[in-house]
């Protein structure tokens, strides 16, 4: 789902991308100038955005890392990035697979139906895709239950908030988004119902500065604890050190760029998975399959949670983390209300894996409204 | 509340300062009779130079300095197709400006997502401390005055100057300016590589002060928006920089509209700088005669010269 954004981010930043394909293409002919013993696994990676120091490419590029670390010598990296949606992912997609790569991790949504025809096309070529839901027998699809972390981060923003306000910094309310708000918003409440949260929705995918204003603003409005959601940048990260309140960021480990006000990291991980889907392809045992990876599969964390936690905050944390790993314990467990107090998760229910794939509305404690 | 007033209006000077900068530099351009729709690629390869150059010197000036060197010689590229080809001047300029965002990529390739500390903000003691006045006057980066100064500039030199006047004679009528002895193709790219410079700057103002980090595609339409700046602000300095300062403060009121929960469609929110300050502008520009006044005659003509 996530690149799912990445997705609507490229095609509004297709210009852009056109022209750095340019350097992209650079890249792409030097490593496929480089041919190498038939028996070596090589691996072609697309990925939608530069591979920069935090973000999404940069959580795939991770990954790919593991894999070579993983088995070394076994296999051969392609990698091109920032590569937009549609003939020119199609092309590059085709390249690798007349440059012999066997095996194809693509890292957009948009990637999607060109890599279907690839799949068809080429029977002996296994593809891994991130967010998309169509399957093939050699493609499968990945995508982390972002909520699990976000619950967990959300406890954190409960301790620490003192004006029982946090403002949040969102693109568009996609469902994605709007479970990670919700479950932000029920894991803060379990530990302080008193919490209320605002959301500046940028409108926007792309616009680092316009997130930078947005943390100010809600900074400016009590908010004590900001959370930066799907934001590929520091941008809201370093506002919140510089201001000095406490910020939780998605994706990739902020710490550095916010050493004293960093609250905690909703750490994505794709290592524990393409690590499996590459041993399967070694041991030509690969089945496309939907991997939908939570915190009992290593794909999400919290990693860098603030020392301003207290031991005993800490250790209520830890049983949270430890109760959704061993499966225990589910976030979206009722009686959960919407904003307007309608129960949509009847006491002791579970939320459905469809239904919060699709949720549409937000939770009671969130003071802004959906944009409908 | 003070906290908000303060936000909004110190807020609203820093943001309108890259697009004034931007602005006063297409301002000239266009007075000298050119049209240049590159603005938004000029701005950020001056973001990408001057992110990288501070970086690497440690310096904000070297990082203007170059920045504006950068978008200079981008820009000495249209010049050379428009003034000194006769290329279409809108063709030329989107085809400029799409290079300048690959150039920006290229040279902000190592530097993706990492952060600098931003300019430092002036300190007059006591005077920045006062409630209010202090935070939103006296307390802001020194280029934000800069962007002040030039607008009285860039007014003074238009109106009051004979250069201005030679600018402006190239603009309307490069014919008769060339038979009295100005050199129309010389003004015209100086006035380019100008508006290449004053792009570059506000570009390097948005990732050394505003946004103090280098992202790909940072500049996110700001460029675009001074086109419409200067065509709606009838090619006078103090309306551009209102629009420029009105434009700034309704986003920044956005956001905070938003934050309160009203219940506003947020994409009605979003839309709202535009539609604000195209409405305002539009209406302090409505008189035809002035806008006939201002126009510059010749905007987007490719001069031949009549030997």
């Amino acid at each position: 789902m996530y690149s799912f954004i990445r997705y609507l981010a490229t095609t509004s930043r297709t210009a852009i991308h056109q022209l750095a394909l340019a350097a992209g293409l650079i890249s792409a002919s030097a490593f496929l100038s480089n041919a190498h013993a038939a028996d070596v696994l090589k691996i072609g990676y697309i990925y939608p955005s530069p591979a920069g120091d935090v973000g999404w490419a940069h959580e795939l590029d991770r990954g790919r890392q593991a894999i070579e670390e993983a088995f070394g010598d076994k296999v051969e990296s392609m990698v091109v990035e920032n590569i937009p949606e549609g003939p020119d992912a199609a092309r590059i997609m085709n390249q690798f697979a007349a440059q012999g790569a066997k095996m194809i991790m693509l890292g957009s949504f948009g990637y999607m139906n060109d890599g279907l025809k690839l799949a068809k096309r080429y029977p002996d070529i296994k593809i891994i895709h991130a967010s998309g839901y169509k399957l093939a027998d050699n493609m499968g699809n990945f995508q982390t239950r972002n909520y699990e972390s976000a619950y967990i981060a959300g406890i954190a923003a409960g301790f620490v908030t003192n004006s029982n306000t946090v403002g949040m910094v969102a693109a568009y309310p996609i469902p994605e988004v709007v479970g990670i708000i919700n479950a932000f918003t029920l894991g803060a409440q379990e530990v302080n119902p008193e919490i209320t949260m605002k959301v500046v929705w940028l409108n926007s995918w792309f616009d680092p500065s316009k997130a930078q204003e947005s943390a100010r603003s809600l900074i400016a409005q009590q908010s004590d604890v900001i959370f930066s959601i799907y934001q590929d940048t520091p941008s809201v990260v370093t506002v919140a050190e510089e201001e000095g309140v406490y910020v939780v960021n998605t994706s990739s480990d902020m710490k550095k760029y916010a050493p004293n006000h960093l609250l905690a990291s909703m750490q994505i991980s794709w290592a524990d998975h393409f690590i499996e889907q590459t041993q399967k392809v070694l041991d030509g045992t690969f089945k496309g399959t939907a991997f939908w990876g939570g915190m009992a599969d290593g794909a999400v964390s919290v990693e860098s949670l603030s020392t301003d936690l207290s031991a005993e905050q800490m250790q209520t944390i830890n049983e949270k983390v430890e109760a959704i790993s061993a499966g225990t314990f589910h976030p979206f467990t009722g009686p959960v209300v919407d904003q307007d107090g309608k129960v949509m998760i009847k006491d002791g229910d579970v939320l459905p894996d469809g239904d919060l794939l699709g949720i549409n509305w937000l939770v009671k404690g969130v003071e802004t409204r959906l944009p409908k | 509340m003070l906290d908000l007033l303060v936000f909004v209006l110190a807020g609203t000077l820093a943001a309108a300062t890259p697009l004034i900068f931007a602005a006063m530099g297409e301002l000239v351009v266009e007075k000298s009779g050119v049209l240049n729709l590159s603005i938004e690629g000029m701005m950020a390869t001056g973001a990408a130079t001057g992110f990288v150059m501070a970086k690497v010197s440690g310096s904000a000036i070297v990082g203007f300095a170059s920045a504006a060197l950068a978008s200079a010689l981008l820009s000495l590229v249209f010049a050379l197709l428009t003034v000194g080809f006769l290329a279409n001047q809108v063709a030329a300029g989107l085809a400029v400006g799409i290079l300048g965002l690959g150039v920006s990529v290229l040279i902000g390739k190592n530097y993706e997502g990492t952060t600098i500390s931003p300019i430092e903000k002036i300190d007059l003691g006591a005077l920045s401390e006062l409630p209010l006045l202090g935070k939103v006057i006296f307390a802001q980066d020194p280029m934000v005055y800069v962007s002040i100064a030039s607008v009285i500039a860039i007014t003074y030199l238009l109106k009051r100057t004979k250069l201005g006047l030679i600018i402006r004679a190239v603009g309307e009528s490069p014919d008769a300016a060339n038979s009295i002895g100005y050199p129309v193709v010389l003004v015209r790219t100086c006035a380019i590589m100008f508006g290449g410079a004053m792009a570059g700057i506000g570009g390097a103002h948005l990732t050394l002060s505003y946004t103090p980090l280098w992202a790909e595609g940072l500049v996110a339409g700001r460029g675009w928006i001074v086109v419409a700046l200067v065509v709606f602000g009838t090619w006078q300095a103090p309306r551009i920089a209102i629009g420029a300062y009105l434009f700034g403060a309704v986003s920044l009121i956005e956001l905070f509209v938003q934050g309160q929960g009203f219940a506003i469609p947020s994409q009605l929110m979003s839309a709202m700088p535009y539609i604000i300050t195209i409405v305002v502008l539009a209406i302090i520009s409505r008189n035809p005669r002035v806008v006939r006044l201002n126009h510059p005659a010749s905007l987007g003509i490719p001069y031949l010269r009549n030997e």
